[in-house]
Parts: C-alpha cells; sequence; structure tokens
C-alpha cells in the first residue's frame, strides 16, 4: 500500500513536471508553411509534452485568426515563416506590435530575405544588414559550408541554460539599437561577419580597402534577442529559423558530442512564453510605524512602514512562490520627483516580503509610493500607491516649544507679579486706613 | 531743591546723586513701590526683548504675547502711577486713587486673558 501510494506521488509528481506551464497561458499559434511543419517536430513536440497546446497555421490561411472580437485568441505565436514575403490580412506589423501590447508573446525567425517582419524587426530596435547577407565564418575549420555556424553558448546568461554545448546557427545576424528593452541573448562569434555566402571573400576585401566600413562583423552583432514590453509582454528573434529545426537539433558539433540547439530552443521558448524569470507584486501595504491599518493619508514628518510582497513563477510546479532573491529593489516617494528613494531590502526569515521603514518629507501634497523595478531578462515590476501627505492639523502640533520658555517664564512672572502687587497695594491701603483711623 | 555750591562740572555724579537723594526724600512709598514693579517689568521686556534678537524669534506668538505683556502692564502701571501720585490731582480730579487702582486691575485683567490666549 505504502509503496503504491509512493509510485502514485512520484507519478504525480512526473506528471507535474511533464505540464510545466507558462504563467501566461497555454495556447500557442504556429505559423509555418505545412512543408516546413516536420522539420521542427523536436522543438515542437517539445513544447507539447510540457503541456502547450499548438496550434499550426500557414501564413496565408485566413484561421485560426489570431485576435478574436479585439481579443487575442491565443497566448503565444511562433512566427517561423520565415520565408514567405506575403501574410494573411491580420499577420501585419501593426497586428504583431498591438497583440504584445495585449499582452501575446512572440517567438520570431528572420530570414535573408526581405519580409514584412524586417520592417517589423526595425520597431524593435534591431538593425538588420542588407539584404542576402546571411552570417559567415570560416573558424573554427569544419565541413559545413562557412554561413552554418557553431556559436559558443555565453558563460553566464539570465536566459539560457549553464554548460551549453555549442549551438549551430545559419541565418542573418543583426545589431541592436539603443532600446533598454533588448536582451542580447546569444552573439555572433568574434570572427564571422555578414556576407553574400559566395563572395565573402570579396566582401572581405572591399571592406578593408574602405577601412572597415560598412562590414557587419564581431561578437557586437547578436543572433539571437530578446525584448520585453512595457506591459510584460515578450519577443524573442533569432536570425534563422533552421537553429530550431531536427537537423541542426541532431547535428554533432564535434564528435560524439550532440550541439546545444536542442536546449537553447528549449531555454528561449521558456523565456518567451514567460516560464522563467517572471516575477510579480502580489500586494503591498502600508502603515504608521507601530500599527498595522494603512491610512488614506499621513502627516509630513511621520515615519511610514511600507511593505511588498513579491512572487515568482515556478514553471515546474505552476505556482507563484515567495521570492525574497531581489537585492537592488528600491522604493520611491514620489510627488512629481522622488522626495525620497530608499532600498526596499527583503524582510530576514518571512520569504517575499520586502520592507522598509522611513520618514516622510516635510512637505505637504499628494505623493505615490512607487516600485518601479526593470532588469533585463526580469518581468517589470511597477506598483503605485497614492496617498495624501497633509500638514499637522492645528492640535496636532506641540503646545509648549523649549525654545520659548523666556517668553513664557516673562508673561507668567507679570500675571504674578501683577498679582502680588495688586495684593500688596490693598495691603497698604488697609494699613493706611487703620492709621488714618488711629490718627484720628 | 536749590543747587548746592559745588559745580556740577567738577563732579559729574553729582547731579545723578541729587537727583536720587531728592527722589529717596520726596517720593511717597506708594509711589516708590508702583517704580519698581516698573523696573521689574523693564528689565524682563529687556530680558525677552535681547533672546528675541540674541537667540530666536521663534516662535514668534509667544515672544509677542511675552513682551507685549510687559509693555502693556508697564503702561498701566505707570497709567496708574499718575493717576494716585497726589502731584497730579488737579489733572485727575474726578478720579480717585480707588477708582484708578480698579481701571488698573481690570485693564490688567483683560490684558492678561489676551496674552495667555496668544502665548501657547
Amino acid at each position: 500500500m505504502l509503496s503504491f501510494s509512493t509510485f502514485a506521488l512520484f507519478f504525480l509528481s512526473l506528471s507535474s513536471l511533464l505540464h510545466a506551464k507558462s504563467s501566461d497561458g497555454d495556447s500557442v499559434l504556429v505559423v509555418v508553411e505545412e512543408v516546413h511543419q516536420k522539420d521542427f517536430t523536436i522543438f515542437f513536440d517539445g513544447l507539447k509534452e510540457q503541456g502547450y497546446e499548438l496550434t499550426f497555421r500557414a501564413p496565408k490561411d485566413e484561421t485560426p485568426v489570431i485576435v478574436e472580437h479585439d481579443v487575442p485568441a491565443f497566448s503565444h505565436v511562433i512566427i517561423f515563416a520565415s520565408e514567405s514575403k506575403n501574410f494573411a490580412r491580420d499577420i501585419t506589423p501593426q497586428s504583431l506590435v498591438e497583440l504584445m501590447s495585449g499582452g501575446t508573446n512572440l517567438l520570431i525567425a528572420l530570414s535573408q530575405k526581405q519580409t514584412p517582419l524586417s520592417s517589423l524587426a526595425s520597431e524593435f530596435s534591431l538593425i538588420l544588414p542588407p539584404p542576402g547577407t546571411p552570417l559567415v565564418s570560416f573558424f573554427p575549420e569544419r565541413k559545413d559550408p562557412p554561413s552554418v555556424i557553431p556559436i559558443d553558448a555565453p558563460a553566464s546568461s539570465l536566459i539560457l541554460s549553464p554548460k551549453l554545448a555549442p549551438i549551430w546557427f545559419s541565418g542573418v545576424p543583426h545589431a541592436l539599437g539603443s532600446n533598454p528593452f533588448l536582451i542580447p541573448i546569444l552573439n555572433a562569434p568574434a570572427e564571422s561577419f555578414a556576407a553574400d555566402s559566395d563572395g565573402a571573400a570579396d566582401a572581405l576585401v572591399d571592406a578593408t580597402e574602405k577601412g572597415g566600413e560598412g562590414l557587419w562583423a564581431g561578437s557586437q552583432l547578436s543572433v539571437a534577442t530578446g525584448f520585453q514590453a512595457i506591459g510584460g509582454a515578450r519577443a524573442t528573434w533569432v536570425g534563422g529559423v533552421d537553429l530550431f529545426s531536427d537537423k541542426f537539433a541532431k547535428k554533432e558539433v564535434s564528435k560524439g558530442v550532440k550541439s546545444g540547439n536542442t536546449q537553447f530552443a528549449r531555454d528561449v521558448a521558456a523565456w518567451t512564453f514567460q516560464e522563467s524569470r517572471v516575477l510579480r507584486i502580489d500586494s503591498t501595504t502600508h502603515h504608521l510605524v507601530n500599527t498595522t491599518t494603512p491610512l488614506e493619508q499621513y502627516t509630513t514628518n511621520d515615519n511610514i512602514v511600507y511593505t511588498a510582497e513579491i512572487s515568482v513563477y515556478n514553471p515546474q510546479t505552476s505556482t507563484w512562490e515567495p521570492y525574497s532573491g531581489i537585492t537592488d529593489l528600491q522604493l520611491e516617494f514620489t510627488m512629481l520627483d522622488p522626495h525620497i528613494r530608499t532600498a526596499l531590502p527583503a524582510v530576514p526569515g518571512q520569504p517575499g516580503k520586502y520592507s522598509v521603514t522611513f520618514r516622510a518629507p516635510d512637505r505637504h501634497g499628494v505623493f505615490k509610493f512607487v516600485i518601479n523595478y526593470k532588469r533585463k531578462g526580469w518581468t517589470h515590476l511597477h506598483s503605485s500607491t497614492t496617498v495624501a501627505l497633509v500638514p499637522p492639523r492645528h492640535d496636532g502640533y506641540p503646545r509648549f516649544l523649549s525654545a520659548a520658555w523666556p517668553y513664557y517664564a516673562g508673561a507668567i512672572s507679570t500675571s504674578v507679579g501683577f498679582f502680588l502687587f495688586s495684593a500688596a497695594w490693598l495691603a497698604g491701603e488697609s494699613r493706611e486706613s487703620k492709621k488714618a483711623k488711629k490718627a484720628q | 531743591m536749590p543747587p548746592k555750591s559745588t559745580p556740577a562740572v567738577a563732579e559729574p555724579t553729582s547731579a545723578v546723586q541729587t537727583l536720587w537723594k531728592a527722589y529717596n526724600e520726596q517720593t511717597s512709598d506708594r509711589l516708590k513701590f508702583i517704580d519698581a514693579f516698573l523696573v521689574v517689568l523693564m528689565l524682563s521686556g529687556i530680558v525677552q526683548f535681547s533672546y528675541c534678537v540674541l537667540v530666536t524669534t521663534f516662535p514668534y506668538n509667544a515672544f509677542l504675547s511675552g513682551f507685549s505683556s510687559t509693555v502693556g502692564q508697564f503702561v498701566l502701571t505707570a497709567s496708574l502711577r499718575s493717576q494716585v501720585n497726589p502731584e497730579n490731582k488737579n489733572e485727575f480730579k474726578e478720579v480717585s486713587p480707588e477708582r484708578a487702582f480698579a481701571d488698573f486691575v481690570v485693564g490688567s485683567i483683560v490684558l492678561h486673558f489676551f496674552v495667555f490666549n496668544f502665548l501657547g
């Protein structure tokens, strides 16, 4: 019986592992030509195993629509139809941007050719080389054509698993603009450059004559780049669709060593579909020191406690777990400008809780508690709570000030002096009248 | 009192001394008592004013009430002094010393009422 229950538990945990799901939803639309659908079975089967529901659609099909009644019909969209120049009416750069602002995640593969997606890429601050110039590299020496390149995974990455085997890549590189929401995932090798694969050597010679001008080369180029919109939707741009293909996944990097493509694709999908590096603010609260109820207005110079609870999504169990790992969280107390910007440290012993006590500024007005946490790769956290900061009430000021004691003493001594003076005066008067009586 | 034969230049303090002597001899005890109170009030006012100038005017309302209480009391007491002075009898024919004192008391009480309202 015991063995059965442990067995059942084991299977239960196994099934939960298999059904690791996105924090954003499970429906995925895959836009791919039917001919190429079977080229990516390892990647697609991996997604299905994880619990995603894949819906396939050829680029020119009208159905299923991606936006139905102004509501995105899918949580994620994969566009592998990189060669198509024409898409159905509802797949346009504009509609894809709208999808992203609606919270849909995008995984897009680019091609060497000029397609509608190329113009969309420039909207994301990705600068593509001229059409028809893929990335080529003659290093390391290998039998493959120069445009099929093994790229070493970065030593440390927010998105990729550690110790990833080199990744086969074939496609276009892109330079990155200054957009702060871009997250480079995989950079081109240092000795690679973008050129027409037939005349690669000529391109190099030409560029050398011009002092290197116009040559797309070096490790500053990226071949896979993430983008996280303000709303939290994520988009990943990959220079070539072959990276996800079965052919590259099975291709050996060196004898006996399988390429890292399978794991790379999984990691990229996990990040893009909001499985990994997903944070959220569960709740925020504020109150005076030594109390517990939040107030709508505070008085200037009050000591205020602000507390935020933050969770991270755990794709293994599909649950949100308290997360205390953020070390650089900040709280701002702003009225137009932050009057106070202070660290918001994790409370030791209470997972997921961040708290700080600070003194409100000596300035009344409508203030906001603002958490604005934007770090590359992580979900952006934003929280804003408005409170009024009022001056003390007429009876809220200290009644007697130590600086004023000379004045109090002066006023009191005058009154006492007046009293004594009057008493002495009256006493003197009665004595005089007695004297007068005696004299009479 | 006629000046004495010694010249004032030779002894500059003699005028003050003479004044002091004349005051001691010619002023009644009652008026001296009033004058003592006036001196106390003046000293109190000087202390408060110098504190205000040298240290702080904050809180200003406390300074105003403290200082004006001494000034006000000084004015009321000075009026009392002029009214009860027998030499001024012709000036205040219809004001008896008792009436003058009663006026002084009422005025002072009103003054102190305002002072303590304004103090804190």
